[in-house]
């Protein structure tokens, strides 16, 4: 009990003339003294004190002081409210207390402070949905989901507003990696369990939720791509795992049985649902008769029982009976079902519409409703089988099916998205695309002297070199491309390691070591037999080979190699090489470049010294896009200084190129190519190797000029540029 | 003769063609050609050349080739004996004087340096000279050399010298037909058909991740010791992770879905 000595704070007195708050104040303390803990309830005091003086306003203070609890989380949430009503205002102060009483999760306060501070907009919607969010990440990762957000969003306010309402992929990706056992924890395993059963890697992607759409509920499948759900929502995480193979198990058999599209035509959506029915348990009986084991797998999922006449029951009903032999169901739709899918062959490709419109008509006759928006596929491990169809582009879409058709449109631009430009994607931590920030020209890393072939001396300072921040792409793309060259990434695998150090090398006729070197042991007994003195090299020895090299690898993004794809095959090859070195653990940077005048020559840091070739770096690899002019000099010496900083026995610059220097402010491209050449010499005496990979005929003549005969070579084949370049690297390295 | 003689193979090795590699080998063995046998590893590139040297009743003398091995280890050296020195034909020497199949496995395991020594005997001349003895070993007439590697180790690093390569007739071993595959598994492990189908569908899981993360498939040695680990009592699925999942991979993402797969073929 608090002591009777212990005065009422002034607050009180201070709210004394202002109902209701003078009542709710008295309760409130009233309520806290009473738990015995002064301390606490005089720093609530304080803290009510002063959100009073910052201005709460009425709605406010209530809302706090209605609270119940211990002094302590009292007084901790008074202070919180404090702050965020100084940086964000009454209104949001009031939905986060709304929040931590629906809730009671400290963990929600520096997530909501940290928002006040740099995003106040934000705080309604963020304490709206923080229940979802503690459910998927805890209360100790609330405010590392803030911060993703923040980070990810930059000064993209629209973005950001996505991002904590939840509707952003990134944000749904977060709670579905913080429950675990979300798609992005499963990715490469269902890839690699997919392509063990069909002989091929599949185009596999997650399945965003639309704006203002509930999350998908069900895998996709769309002219071949398997789309799958960020989560299987209802699932707790440890069953997550088995039911993402079963529906990926499903789709794989939908691609082995090669289902296409098929019109639409004039079929009523409850047809179409029982086709594509008909059609999963046709694929699902193919597979099954290769892969047995499959069964195991799916049956769980077949839970329906033999009750229940509503359109979804008897539809559940009917897929259990077609897929389980065990399961007994007298319903005459089932039984029928059952009967004609019985008499029809599993090749027959055109069965499953003759029989699906036929039970169609007899769920119609029997008057069952049907609702298209409400319903789901099962089991759960099915497809939504829009994939199955082509609404085709006519405009008098029946009501009925309209939302279906733009579900399905929506499906196959996602599963479109991993070969086509779709919008950046960025992964968790990547730079976010910021397009003002990179028009307005980045931060200048350094200014470097040029060459001036009318005086002969070189103009110092003259340009400028700034690094741009770079634009995240889809690194799925790029793993995409890498999984097309399977062969060549596994020739390139191989060369690693036989490169890697540790591969310990046979030094014979050594003064020391721990075996006999036979031959020479052998010699020295003639020599003695001779009467010669022998020498005494007589031993063999293993040393291990060291590799002390740094390599930059500066990447040519000028406007021309947008022409016939070449920056795509410079990124394909640098990717390959990058995980080569990666492989070697021989330290590497990436650095893409163009210019745009002497003031801006644009770097773009794909992956730094220190950093690892991780999804970050292939973001960025994945987002460099083609642009502007080469003014290569530049660039050289910038990169020299660069490698000047990192110890390493060897130190070698790496340019990839397809043409001659050139930039808007020089008249004469040779002065340029003059300037090359004095960076180069620059860079060999310092200590740095230059090489030049030249990509077409076209520039060849000038890299010889810069680079010498043989600090360059000449790809007249573009599409060598992948398998060279690395091979190159190794030749390079062994030097 | 005597010491040669002791590599005659004494009864016929199983083989099962797959292709025309019996005729291709006899006719190349008519006129002496060397021969390179190509094909991942254990497809049955040596029980083949077993079969062939029992079937051309030749000696067969094998070399495994290896990172340390020299030219010394294949054409013999002097050695020392009381004092005095006294030369030891190699394994590769003694087929050459008295006319065996010199067969060296996984040749590209061996340095370029060390191989080279073969090229005279595998052009018009078919010689081999002792450069330490000062002799010129002219071959026998029954003299022939295989060369085994595996392709899979293709590499500017661990390759076969333009000047080898050219040098030989090639037989390519794949995996056999799933049937003919089956055939074999059930031949050399003893399981039943029905089996042995089964265990080869496995296989073909893990040949599809080839390149995926796997240097390799399971080879039709993994089956058919996953054949006999399931006659030795043990369940099928633990036989394949035995004998074909944990021998391949270390990474533990493959594993489970190499596992899943298999379970989907049970």
């Amino acid at each position: 009990m608090l002591a009777p000595a212990d005065p009422s704070p002034p607050v009180l007195a201070e709210l004394a003339g202002r109902p209701p708050l003078d009542v709710l104040s008295r309760q409130a303390w009233a309520a806290i003294a009473a738990q015995g803990d002064p301390g606490n309830a005089r720093r609530w005091a304080a803290c009510i004190q002063a959100l009073l003086h910052a201005n709460a306003g009425a709605a406010c203070l209530a809302a706090v002081l209605r609270l119940h609890g211990t002094p302590a989380e009292l007084a901790d949430t008074a202070q919180a409210v404090t702050t965020i009503c100084r940086h964000a205002g009454a209104a949001q102060a009031v939905a986060c207390i709304d929040a931590w009483d629906r809730l009671r999760a400290p963990g929600l306060w520096p997530g909501m402070i940290r928002l006040a501070h740099d995003a106040p907009d934000c705080i309604a919607s963020a304490a709206g949905h923080a229940g979802a969010v503690l459910q998927a990440v805890g209360s100790d990762g609330f405010s590392g989901f803030v911060a993703l957000g923040l980070r990810a969003a930059g000064r993209d306010k629209v973005r950001r507003t996505a991002f904590f309402a939840l509707t952003d992929p990134l944000a749904r990706r977060a709670l579905a990696q913080g429950a675990g056992g979300g798609l992005a924890d499963l990715e490469r395993r269902l890839k690699l369990f997919a392509t063990a059963l069909w002989g091929r890697p599949p185009a596999m992607r997650p399945l965003p939720a639309a704006p203002n759409r509930p999350p998908a509920r069900r895998a996709s499948l769309s002219d071949g791509v398997i789309l799958l759900p960020e989560s299987f929502p209802g699932l707790p995480p440890a069953a997550q795992p088995r039911l993402y193979r079963a529906a990926v198990a499903h789709a794989v058999s939908h691609l082995m049985a090669g289902t296409q599209r098929q019109p639409v035509g004039t079929l009523k959506p409850l047809q179409l649902a029982i086709i594509a029915l008909i059609e999963d348990a046709r694929v699902e009986a193919l597979a099954l008769r290769r892969f047995p084991g499959l069964r195991r797998l799916w049956s769980p999922y077949h839970v329906a029982q033999a009750e229940g006449v509503t359109a979804p029951s008897l539809l559940a009903r009917l897929a259990r009976a077609l897929f389980d032999p065990d399961y007994t169901d007298s319903h005459g739709f089932v039984t029928k079902g059952v009967r004609l899918f019985g008499e029809a062959d599993p090749h027959d490709t055109a069965a499953p519409r003759r029989i699906g419109g036929l039970l169609g008509n007899d769920l119609g006759q029997m008057r069952i409703q049907f609702n298209a928006r409400t319903y789901v596929v099962e089991p759960a491990y099915r497809d939504d089988g829009l994939g199955l169809w082509d609404f085709g582009t006519q405009s008098e879409t029946p009501p009925d099916l309209l939302e279906m058709k733009v579900e399905a449109a929506r499906v196959r631009q996602e599963a479109g998205n991993g070969r086509i430009e779709g919008p950046p994607d960025s992964a968790p931590g990547a730079a976010r695309a910021r397009p003002v920030a990179a028009a307005s020209g980045g931060v200048l890393l350094g200014r470097y002297p040029e060459w001036d072939p009318v005086s002969g001396v070189d103009r110092p300072d003259w340009t400028a070199v700034l690094e741009v921040p770079a634009l995240a792409g889809d690194p799925r793309q790029l793993e995409a491309m890498l999984d097309a060259s399977a062969d060549l990434r596994h020739r390139v695998a191989r060369l690693v390691r036989a490169a890697r150090p540790g591969r310990p090398q046979r030094l014979k006729g050594q003064p020391d070591g721990m075996d006999l070197d036979m031959d020479a042991v052998v010699d020295a007994e003639a020599m003695r037999n001779l009467g010669v003195m022998p020498g005494d090299r007589l031993y063999r020895a293993t040393s291990l080979r060291t590799r002390d090299l740094a390599t930059l690898v500066l990447v040519d993004v000028s406007e021309s190699t947008r022409a016939g794809g070449i920056l795509d095959i410079e990124r394909h090859a640098v990717a390959l090489l990058a995980e080569a070195m990666s492989g070697l653990g021989d330290p590497f940077a990436l650095l893409a470049f163009a210019s745009d005048g002497r003031e801006r020559v644009r770097l773009t840091r794909i992956k730094a010294f220190e950093e690892p070739f991780a999804t970050p770096a292939r973001a960025r690899l994945a987002g460099l896009r083609p642009g502007l002019s080469t003014r290569l000099g530049a660039a050289l010496r910038h990169a020299g200084s660069e490698l000047a900083g990192v110890r390493a026995f060897r130190r070698l610059v790496l340019v990839l190129t397809d043409g001659e220097p050139s930039d808007i402010d020089v008249a004469n491209p040779l002065d340029l190519v003059e300037d090359g050449r004095r960076a180069v010499l620059g860079l060999r005496s310092r200590g740095v190797d230059s090489f030049a990979v030249v990509l077409g005929t076209h520039g060849a003549e000038t890299a010889a000029r810069m680079f010498g005969r043989s600090g360059h070579v000449v790809l007249r084949r573009l599409e060598d540029l992948p398998a060279r370049l690395s091979d190159l690297y190794f030749r390079l390295s062994r030097r | 003769m005597t010491g040669l003689n002791t590599f005659l193979i004494p009864a016929e090795p199983y083989y099962r063609p797959v292709g025309d590699e019996v005729a291709v080998f006899e006719a190349a063995y008519r006129y002496r050609l060397p021969v390179m046998l190509k094909g991942p590893t254990g497809c049955g590139k040596t029980r083949f050349l077993e079969y062939m040297a029992w079937r051309l009743s030749r000696p067969l003398v094998t070399v495994a080739a290896h990172e340390d091995m020299t030219a010394a280890d294949l054409v013999g050296r002097f050695l020392l004996l009381a004092g005095e020195t006294v030369w030891h034909d190699g394994p590769l020497t003694l087929a050459v004087r008295e006319g065996g199949i010199c067969y060296i496995d996984e040749i590209v395991e061996a340095r370029q340096d060390s191989t080279v020594v073969i090229h005279p005997l595998t052009d018009a001349r078919r010689i081999l000279p002792l450069e330490k003895k000062n002799e010129l070993v002219a071959a026998h007439p029954d003299f022939q050399l295989v060369i085994s590697y595996n392709p899979g180790y293709q590499s500017a690093v661990k390759d076969l010298k333009e000047s080898t390569k050219q040098r030989f007739v090639g037989i390519d071993f794949g995996y056999p037909a799933a049937a003919v595959e089956a055939e074999i598994v059930v031949r050399e492990s003893g399981v039943g058909a029905a089996l042995a189908a089964r265990l080869v569908e496995i296989g073909q899981r893990s040949r599809n991740l080839r390149g995926q993360g796997l240097e390799e498939g399971a080879s039709t040695r993994m089956l058919i010791h996953a054949g006999r680990l399931a006659l030795a009592g043990l369940d099928v699925a633990a036989a394949a992770q035995a004998a074909m999942v944990l021998p391949l991979t270390d990474d533990l993402e493959l594993r489970e879905a190499l596992g899943a797969a298999i379970a989907a073929c049970l």
